[in-house]
């Protein structure tokens, strides 16, 4: 092993960064130049690579337009050419596929996407569309890196901390196929993002975080919100990290607010008596990113002038702009996304108008601060009192308009008791300084976490975020038309450490020999304090979420056993991954007679 | 798809007067194959290729980096636009973001650097032995070098070259922007 590899895989951009590891097992973290397609029969490297997917018309192959430096006789194109196609021909472009991999109501390894595309066009997997993106990276780094094998470095790949088991499984699967072997690791984003300004720091940051203090870090990506709690503990004289909450998956994030700035934008011309079409709806999206990024800086000017460049080679005849002010702005896109709002805020439920796509279950409340509201109020408790997270941590190209920060700063500092529910208290709640690099931070953290996992330097410890419960149906009389009552049965404690594994002490449960069977599986992010066989007999749906079923077949094998008694094993692999057994429950038999649980991930409807 | 290309190239010549008699040179064996006659069959997203002739195709980085300037920020529309008619509030809103992707690009390819720190109007001196290609002297330029002089310039330099490969066909190395058809 030469390299150490970290990989953020986006749901809208994809960065690889790397470190040449030196004798003394430090290294310099850069991003790896990624060659790609920007237009048919042209190609330019840039550091990220946009996760879309483009699969092309039968009669544009063939050619050698979508060849690569690696790859020739190409019919799909991922990357920069992709995204721009994504406008102009969205029926055979495939985009935020990762936000599908969580997506339980579908079959992930079935070819769905493009979501909704004509039946000619040749659909790809969400898994395969993740594949796709990997292996362009992967092949890329060949393409640098001949005499250094992907397979054979130490490769940490970020996934969202509110990634459930099976997304984990069906990412893993992706990695592998993309060919970047069995060896790499998982690393949830935002503790990524914290790794990245651990690195920028270096020892400061033991000056800058007390005991005691604990860190919000917010991670507002181009689609999801990410929300990881870390604390800071003492352990023999020395600080360390520990991850103490995750927060659910939330699909929100930036796209959704340059979406809305430019269906308002849109409404804006449409007085104007100018109606849009789709490429100029797309080219006003991108001028809408841009102009919140002006328009939301603090000290920025009032209004900024959009404008729709005519279609046609005619550019200055068709072209046509608006002023868009700054007040009008802001209000739309900070109290829209980040509304204030009081720490007993619970995020609503009811479904909102407006940006909104089918297919993906988008949150139905835009408004980032109350999902944070409802997350420090769970998790960020003392004795029965919430206490404030002392920093905050931005991640993500949102916050490169510090009025977004100071909203939130703003927000949040008014929970704090003392405030009087309007203004903040001074300093209540301060942002971490740094990240300038809010593109890179997650790519660049997961190579500084994979530097330090192989020096043995600082580590943020955790262990799963989540408690896992299989769903016991119990013994009793049957009810004509009521199913039986189910237990949940806890197999995985909350903060069980990657490399362990433990029995789960519970009664043998008898499976029935060579069919299928299934069972409800449930994460909890909240019950941190359950025990593996402990048995659950009620809890509320926003306890216990319940995701995909748990599959075995028990072999036969030889005996006439018609059911065989069980316990479980449950396992966290060294690279993140959740595992469940079956084992016989038969004296002297349990190491011997073991059954793998798969998830099921296939259409449940 | 051999149909498709018979058929739009057939209305193609039907259009294009100096097209079809081409093609009529052509098809009496007095011209070589004319590269012009497949191009306009264009779809939408590509112009047609034909397979790659050799491995390393010649195109000029001129013409990529036209392509470029055209693609992401529509400079050749811009500049190939009469001004004729135009109040100069249409002009510059049109220019104003044609201005800024078309500065985005040249950053991202060339990250272009003032060759002097200095602001303008302060006093410069060049050293002892210096390329004409780096320091422009105007005025009473007399004596020896080193000259001391009053900065009206800072010059510009590029800190990196890196434009967009092209691995097209050859036949296409001089189009700078496809043409664009929408199906209904």
């Amino acid at each position: 092993m030469k390299y150490i590899i970290g990989i953020d895989l986006g749901t809208t951009n994809s960065v690889l960064a790397f470190a040449e590891l030196q004798s003394d097992g430090s290294g310099k973290v850069q991003l790896l130049s990624l060659p790609q397609l920007v237009a048919p029969g042209t190609t330019e490297s840039k550091s990220s690579l946009p996760s879309f997917s483009y699969i092309a018309n039968p009669a544009e192959t063939g050619q050698g337009a979508y060849d690569l430096p690696w790859a020739t006789n190409r019919s799909f194109a991922v990357g920069e050419l992709a995204r721009t196609r994504s406008a102009d021909a969205p029926d055979r472009t495939v985009g935020a596929s990762k936000s599908w991999l969580c997506h339980h109501a579908v079959d992930r390894r079935a070819a769905i996407l493009p979501w909704n595309a004509p039946a000619e066009v040749p659909k790809i997997s969400p898994v395969a569309a993740a594949r796709q993106y990997l292996q362009h990276l992967v092949d890329a780094w060949h393409d640098q890196f001949p005499d250094s094998p992907i397979a054979d470095q130490q490769v940490v790949l970020t996934v969202p901390a509110s990634f459930d088991p099976v997304a984990r499984e069906l990412t893993r699967e992706a990695a592998i196929g993309a060919g970047l072997g069995e060896n790499f690791v998982f690393l949830e984003e935002p503790q990524a993002a914290l790794y990245a300004w651990l690195d920028q720091q270096g020892d400061a940051w033991r000056k800058m975080l007390k005991v005691d203090d604990s860190v919000l870090v917010c991670d507002v990506g181009g689609g999801t919100t990410d929300l990881t709690l870390i604390k800071v503990e003492e352990e023999g004289g020395a600080l360390v990290l520990k991850r103490s909450a995750v927060g659910d998956h939330l699909l929100v994030g930036g796209d959704n607010m340059d979406l809305a700035a430019a269906h308002f934008v849109a409404g804006k011309f449409a007085e104007n008596g100018t109606e849009l079409d789709p490429w100029q709806s797309v080219a006003l999206w991108h001028s809408c990113r841009m102009a919140k990024e002006t328009l939301l800086t603090e000290n920025g000017p009032q209004t900024h002038p959009i404008s729709i460049l005519g279609r046609g080679s005619k550019l200055i005849a068709s072209t046509v702009s608006v002023d868009v002010d700054k007040s009008a702005l802001s209000a739309l896109l900070l109290d829209g996304f980040f509304p204030a709002c009081a720490i007993d805020d619970a995020p609503q439920r009811q479904p909102m108008s407006g940006f909104q796509e089918i297919g993906l279950p988008y949150e139905s409340d835009p408004g980032i601060t109350r999902h944070i509201a409802a997350f420090v109020k769970q998790h960020c408790v003392e004795n029965g009192d919430v206490v404030l997270p002392k920093h905050i941590l931005f991640n993500g190209g949102v916050f490169k308009a510090d009025g977004f920060r100071n909203r939130m700063l703003k927000v949040i500092g008014s929970w704090d008791k003392k405030s009087d529910g309007e203004q903040p208290t001074e300093a209540a709640v301060t942002a971490l300084a740094g990240g300038e690099d809010l593109d890179f931070a997650v790519a660049r953290g997961a190579c500084f976490y994979g530097l330090n996992k192989h020096s043995g330097g600082m580590r943020i410890r955790g262990g799963v975020g989540n408690s896992y419960y299989v769903g016991i149906e119990t013994a009793g009389l049957a009810i004509p038309g009521a199913p039986r009552p189910l237990k949940a049965l806890c197999v995985v404690p909350f903060g069980m450490e990657e490399g362990t594994e433990l029995s789960v002490e519970s009664n043998p449960i008898g499976l029935v020999v060579g069919q299928p069977v299934s069972f409800r599986f449930f994460a909890s992010k909240t019950r941190k304090e359950d025990r593996p066989g402990q048995l659950l007999d009620r809890w509320t749906d926003e306890e216990l979420l319940e995701t995909d079923p748990l599959l075995t077949t028990l072999t036969v094998d030889g005996t006439d056993e018609t059911f065989v008694p069980v316990k479980f094993d449950a396992k966290i692999t060294e690279l993140g991954m959740f595992e469940l057994w079956c084992a016989s429950a038969v004296d002297g038999q349990e190491s011997a007679r073991r059954w793998k649980l798969e998830f099921n991930v296939r259409d449940k409807s | 798809m051999g149909l498709m290309v018979a058929t739009k190239a057939f209305f193609k010549l039907l259009t294009n007067r100096d097209l079809s008699a081409s093609f009529e040179d052509f098809a009496n064996g007095k011209l070589t194959v004319p590269a012009a006659i497949e191009a306009p069959a264009a779809t939408p997203a590509a112009s047609p290729k034909k397979p790659k002739a050799n491995p390393t195709p010649a195109r000029s980085d001129a013409i990529s980096l036209l392509a470029a300037l055209q693609r992401e920020a529509r400079l050749l529309d811009l500049v190939n636009e009469s001004l004729d008619g135009y109040t100069d509030a249409q002009i510059g809103g049109a220019a104003r973001d044609v201005l800024r992707d078309t500065r985005a690009v040249l950053e991202r390819m060339f990250a272009l650097q003032p060759l002097t720190d200095a602001q303008d109007g302060q006093s410069v001196e060049t050293p002892a032995k210096f390329d004409p290609a780096e320091y422009r002297l105007t005025g009473n330029v007399s004596g020896d070098a080193p000259f001391n002089g009053t900065l009206t310039h800072h010059g510009w330099q590029a800190t990196r070259c890196e434009v967009p490969k092209y691995n097209g066909s050859g036949s296409a190395a001089l189009v700078i922007a496809p043409i664009e058809l929408e199906i209904k």
